[in-house]
């Protein structure tokens, strides 16, 4: 923007004042060297025309009016509860929170608020009817829980009793019967024939009522090492120079 | 505007889990919040979706709102331009670049802008006429800058101070004057030119 003069005002100083003045707030002699320098300017005096008339369109534009689903869209998006619901129990502005309200606030009511959701309903409803197609299948009848005795040591026969029946079913069970047969038949066809299994050792006689010897031999002090190490070298081998030999230790 | 001590009161009890106070802030702000958003993204569909994430955003973080710091309705449009802002970085790509002619809202019938321009010759109904001279300022505030655009939303249609402007955009308070002087401006040529066209 160019610095003109006029009536002594720059353009810095005219922007700075532009609000001012079309807000109605700039009076007495401001005002009087703000207009002269209006009338002077050929920069400053069209945007102060501009300005003001794109403010005067701003103000005509109306307030526009929100959608009628808005407020309810936001409290189910926010809260989860529908409106209606809230509307019956607004209340009068409080002045004082008692501490029931508050846990009843803070606790109780979002608790509420979710088993409300349908989403929350239809799981504990499928959950419900899962458990008691379950105990239908299982044989547990309503009836019988009222004879049940909940002292310990009736747990404990129930448990045992349970346990057992669970147990001879499995073994009655004529899959797992043939399951465990046929893989014993495997086993012994795969365990070789010569490899029997080793006969217990007979301690009948053992009167020493000592602790079985263990055997720990010294393999490489053993005779048939030293007879092997001492075997004589012939003629023609033992003129042959000495060669060392350094292997990789690779072996095939 | 706003009463601190009620407003205050208010978000205690929000923010202890009473769901009725949440419904009267609520009722009290989302017609403001509406328009901000209405004014700025241009769509009603926008708007709506928009004043929802305020009020998500809101109910998210409303134990962070300190009423030593300043007034409660300048919280919620700092929220809210946040998220306008969010929505225009998001929405670049996808958004308009044609010409003013074409059509910027649901509100104006898929008409382009410049059939929208009164009649002079026929002088229609008077409520009609200032619908769509209303359209048609919405339109081209629509094309303003964002940074134009809600400099002056936030000054000639919320009517927020300037103090409370600047805390709102994060600018000096001569910036903000600057961009409202400036926004004004450019919105008047833009409806001259539009105008003028049609003259």
């Amino acid at each position: 923007m160019p610095d003109q003069r006029g009536n002594g005002m720059q353009c810095n100083e005219f922007e700075s004042l532009l609000t001012d003045a079309i807000d109605g707030v700039l009076t007495g002699p401001g005002l009087d060297r703000f207009q002269a320098h209006v009338r002077v300017c050929r920069t400053c005096g069209p945007l102060f025309a501009e300005a003001e008339a794109g403010r005067n369109w701003l103000k005509g534009l109306t307030e526009v009016e929100p959608p009628a689903s808005l407020v309810t869209n936001i409290l189910a998006s926010t809260t989860g509860v529908d409106t209606q619901r809230l509307r019956v129990t607004v209340r009068s502005a409080q002045v004082g929170i008692t501490w029931w309200e508050r846990v009843q606030a803070s606790l109780l009511e979002p608790i509420w608020a979710t088993v409300r959701q349908p989403r929350f309903a239809m799981s504990f409803g499928m959950a419900f009817f899962a458990l008691s197609v379950c105990l239908a299948v299982a044989g547990v009848k309503p009836a019988d829980l009222r004879q049940v005795s909940l002292r310990p040591a009736s747990i404990r026969l129930a448990y045992y009793h349970t346990h057992a029946r669970v147990v001879r079913y499995y073994e009655n069970v004529r899959v797992v019967y043939e399951l465990e047969a046929f893989a014993q038949q495997v086993k012994r066809n795969v365990r070789p024939a010569a490899t029997a299994p080793a006969k217990p050792k007979d301690n009948k006689n053992d009167t020493t009522q000592q602790p079985e010897q263990k055997q720990e031999r010294n393999y490489s002090q053993t005779d048939n090492h030293l007879i092997l190490a001492s075997v004589p070298l012939g003629p023609s081998l033992r003129d042959l120079p000495v060669v060392s030999v350094t292997t990789d230790r690779r072996f095939v | 505007m706003e009463d601190v001590q009620v407003v205050a009161m208010l978000v205690r009890r929000c923010i202890a889990g009473d769901s009725a106070a949440w419904e009267e802030i609520v009722q009290t702000y989302h017609r403001r919040i509406y328009n901000i958003c209405y004014r700025f993204a241009g769509s009603g569909d926008d708007a709506q979706d928009l004043t929802q994430e305020v009020f998500i955003k809101m109910y998210r973080t409303l134990s962070s709102y300190d009423p030593t710091k300043g007034a409660f309705v300048t919280w919620v449009t700092t929220i809210t331009r946040n998220l306008l802002v969010d929505h225009f970085r998001k929405t670049k790509q996808d958004r308009l670049t044609d010409s003013i002619d074409t059509a910027a809202s649901e509100h104006e019938d898929a008409q382009p802008l410049s059939e929208q321009i009164p009649d002079q010759s026929v002088p229609p109904d008077a409520q009609v006429r200032s619908r769509e001279v209303g359209e048609t300022v919405h339109a081209a505030l629509a094309r303003l800058s964002p940074e134009l655009r809600e400099a002056v939303i936030l000054r000639d249609l919320q009517d927020l101070d300037y103090r409370e402007i600047a805390t709102v955009l994060k600018v000096p308070e001569g910036t903000v004057k600057s961009r409202i002087n400036r926004g004004r401006a450019e919105l008047a040529r833009l409806l001259q030119r539009t105008y003028r066209q049609v003259m």
